[in-house]
């Protein structure tokens, strides 16, 4: 296997969990991505040369050094691979980010430690999370697949900088944006815009 | 992202910071926030794009090597008054961040940004910024609409000119108003802005006749900071104001022949350059043009280029002097009436016949200016709430003639006579009709009372 360059095309998604992370939750969120996807998605074993950097006077990882981390990783032809972390993820510009990936790359970096309602001061509520959660994903590999931020503000690639945007553009690309995806990416009965 | 909204113009943002990597990352999440971005390294370089180019928002950083992001506020107020300057400082220079509130920043920011506030704080400034010219806007609509008296007349005369009104308001025809002066041209000009589809936004007067000529060329296209000593400051000309509305040039007889040829280019181009500048400024405006003098002869005599006339005399409205429509006389008279008592909280007022027979062959040359001004005076000066014909001014009720009339009804009519022939230019059909007699009648009073029409030139 291969550093893999950016490509439109996909076979396949791979989820790998960076720092401490509960193992059924991991496979929940691979589950629930499974359905929203029509390409094969599967939990890999986690990477012991993954290191997260820690920002200096912070309390939060570097997310653009790890997502140079996860690019790095032998990736196969046609995979996205997808960096989950409940670790709280920045870049020194600003205070925290969800996700980090760039256009037409090979990976992504999704956090969930702000999507979870907890985080909130709100009762925990894991499928909350979850459903949080694929959603960041599937708008950061949306990003890999080339697709750019959407004027639609409940399409996935809406640009959110809170998690109530999150919760208000759902689990759907738009009309716009869905036809810009690589055939196959989406699961038979996902095409609802 | 659908073609139409690729297409909307975005608010324009300038990232002001000496460090790369944060113009760099600012620049690509608000790019990605669908804003049009730039970057400026260094309080030098900012100042040069902002006199190159169009920004709605910078978001400046305090602290910079050479000149300071406090400096450089200052210094774009003064190039760009308009640009909305958000300050971006670290948590230690806050107090610095307070200066700029003071000086007039928009808000400032600290370093790292939360992505949720930074994005809140420039939605607030560009909705701050459309509200503030929407209300300009509006202001300026409101004035026009506000400040637009009705045009009053019933005459032949004053009908056609307001069907012309009516018909010429829908299109995007240049029009050119003539008429001598007070006869209510930028009336007429407000009347088909009024009615165009470009009422909501504004119809700029400009007159030509008032203004020297380099004042005028800067007036009409605007002027770039330091174009021509005392220029200290980046103007907009009524050009770029009137982007969407109506500039209505008054007095265009007025305009010297250097600034004909710019004001051609400007009609046929819809493009504009700011005196000192050089960019291009596309506008969109519809021109209505006015002069009391004679366009022709003066395109005969070379003072006017033939090309501007042909340009501007697309569609012509005339309007008639007021002595050519006396019996609007009486009509204008109680509509000012009204007008005055209520600006002055007078209680309604009346004008007795004697007055409006008066008034009525009185020949204008002020037009309805004059009578305007007349009407006036004569509130003021009358104590009733009557107007009589001896509260118009003396020029008016009949001058010396009026001054010392005589007792006898005879007196009294040799006298009415007189001042409506004489206010009618001796026009004996008109004379005739303000008096309510006919032609054979009058004649017989000119011979019985030996009034005499005076050699030309003597009034």
């Amino acid at each position: 296997m291969e550093p893999a360059s950016g490509t439109a095309s996909i076979e396949a998604v791979h989820l790998l969990t960076v720092g401490p992370f509960p193992r059924l939750l991991a496979e929940e969120l691979t589950a629930r991505l499974s359905r929203e996807v029509g390409v094969p998605c599967r939990l890999l074993d986690e990477a012991a040369e993954i290191k997260p950097q820690i920002l200096p006077e912070r309390a939060q990882v570097h997310a653009d050094d790890l997502l140079r981390q996860l690019e790095a990783l032998p990736i196969e032809k046609g995979t996205k691979l997808v960096g989950v972390t409940l670790l709280d993820i920045a870049i020194p510009i600003f205070t925290f980010v969800f996700g980090r990936s760039r256009l037409g790359g090979p990976a992504t970096l999704v956090s969930l430690a702000r999507l979870k309602p907890e985080f909130y001061g709100m009762p925990a509520d894991p499928a909350v999370t979850v459903r949080r959660g694929v959603a960041e994903i599937l708008h950061e590999v949306g990003h890999n697949l080339e697709l750019k931020h959407c004027r639609n503000y409940s399409c996935l690639m809406y640009f959110s900088h809170d998690v109530e945007t999150v919760d208000l553009r759902g689990l759907s690309y738009c009309s716009s944006c869905a036809p810009l995806l690589p055939a196959g990416f989406l699961a038979t009965g996902r095409r609802r815009f | 992202m659908t073609a139409d909204e690729s297409n909307a113009q975005q608010p324009a943002l300038l990232i002001v910071d000496d460090e790369p990597i944060v113009q760099q990352s600012l620049a690509d999440w608000f790019r990605s926030d669908g804003y049009d971005v730039d970057s400026a390294g260094s309080a030098k370089e900012a100042l040069r794009k902002v006199a190159e180019g169009r920004y709605d928002i910078a978001l400046v950083d305090i602290k910079m090597p050479g000149m300071d992001g406090l400096e450089l506020q200052s210094r774009l107020a003064e190039v760009a008054p308009d640009l909305t300057i958000i300050m971006i400082t670290a948590f230690a220079s806050v107090d610095s961040a307070v200066k700029a509130l003071k000086a007039g920043a928009y808000d400032y920011v600290t370093k790292p940004f939360d992505p949720d506030e930074l994005s809140h704080l420039v939605r607030r400034a560009v909705e701050h910024r459309s509200l503030r010219s929407e209300n300009i806007r509006l202001k300026e609509s409101l004035e026009a609409i506000a400040g637009s008296p009705t045009i009053i007349g019933a005459s032949p005369a004053m009908r056609r000119v307001l069907e012309l009104v009516g018909a010429v308001s829908e299109t995007d025809a240049t029009v050119l108003i003539r008429g001598e002066s007070g006869t209510g041209k930028e009336l007429v000009a407000r009347a088909v802005h009024n009615q165009s589809p470009r009422r909501y936004n504004p119809m700029v007067v400009v007159n030509c006749g008032a203004l020297a000529e380099g004042v005028l060329e800067s007036e009409l296209f605007g002027h770039e900071k330091g174009a021509f000593t005392g220029a200290q400051y980046r103007h907009k000309g009524k050009f770029e104001m009137a982007d969407g509305g109506t500039i209505f040039l008054d007095e265009i007889g007025a305009i010297t022949k250097k600034v004909q040829v710019e004001l051609l280019r400007v009609l046929e181009d819809k493009v504009v350059t700011r005196v000192g500048g050089q960019t291009p400024i596309p506008i969109d405006f519809r021109v209505i043009a006015a002069t009391n003098q004679d366009l022709e002869a003066m395109v005969e005599a070379d003072d006017f280029r033939e090309d501007l006339f042909w340009r501007i005399n697309v569609f012509t409205i005339e309007i008639p002097p007021l002595r050519e429509r006396s019996g609007d006389i009486p009509l204008l008279a109680e509509h000012f009436l009204g007008q005055f008592c209520l600006a002055m909280n007078r209680r309604a007022s009346t004008i007795t016949p004697e007055a409006i027979e008066v008034l009525s062959a009185y020949s204008w040359p002020g037009n309805v200016r004059e009578l305007e001004n007349a009407i006036e005076r004569a509130i003021v000066v009358g104590k009733e709430c009557v107007v009589h014909s001896e509260d118009l001014p003396v020029r008016v009720s009949g001058g010396a003639d009026r001054e010392v009339p005589g007792s006898s009804l005879a007196d009294i009519e040799r006298t009415h006579i007189h001042n409506t022939l004489v206010g009618m230019g001796w026009n004996i059909s008109k004379a005739a009709e303000a008096l309510g007699v006919d032609r054979g009648t009058l004649y017989n009073k000119i011979k019985k009372y030996g009034l005499q029409r005076p050699p030309d030139g003597a009034g």
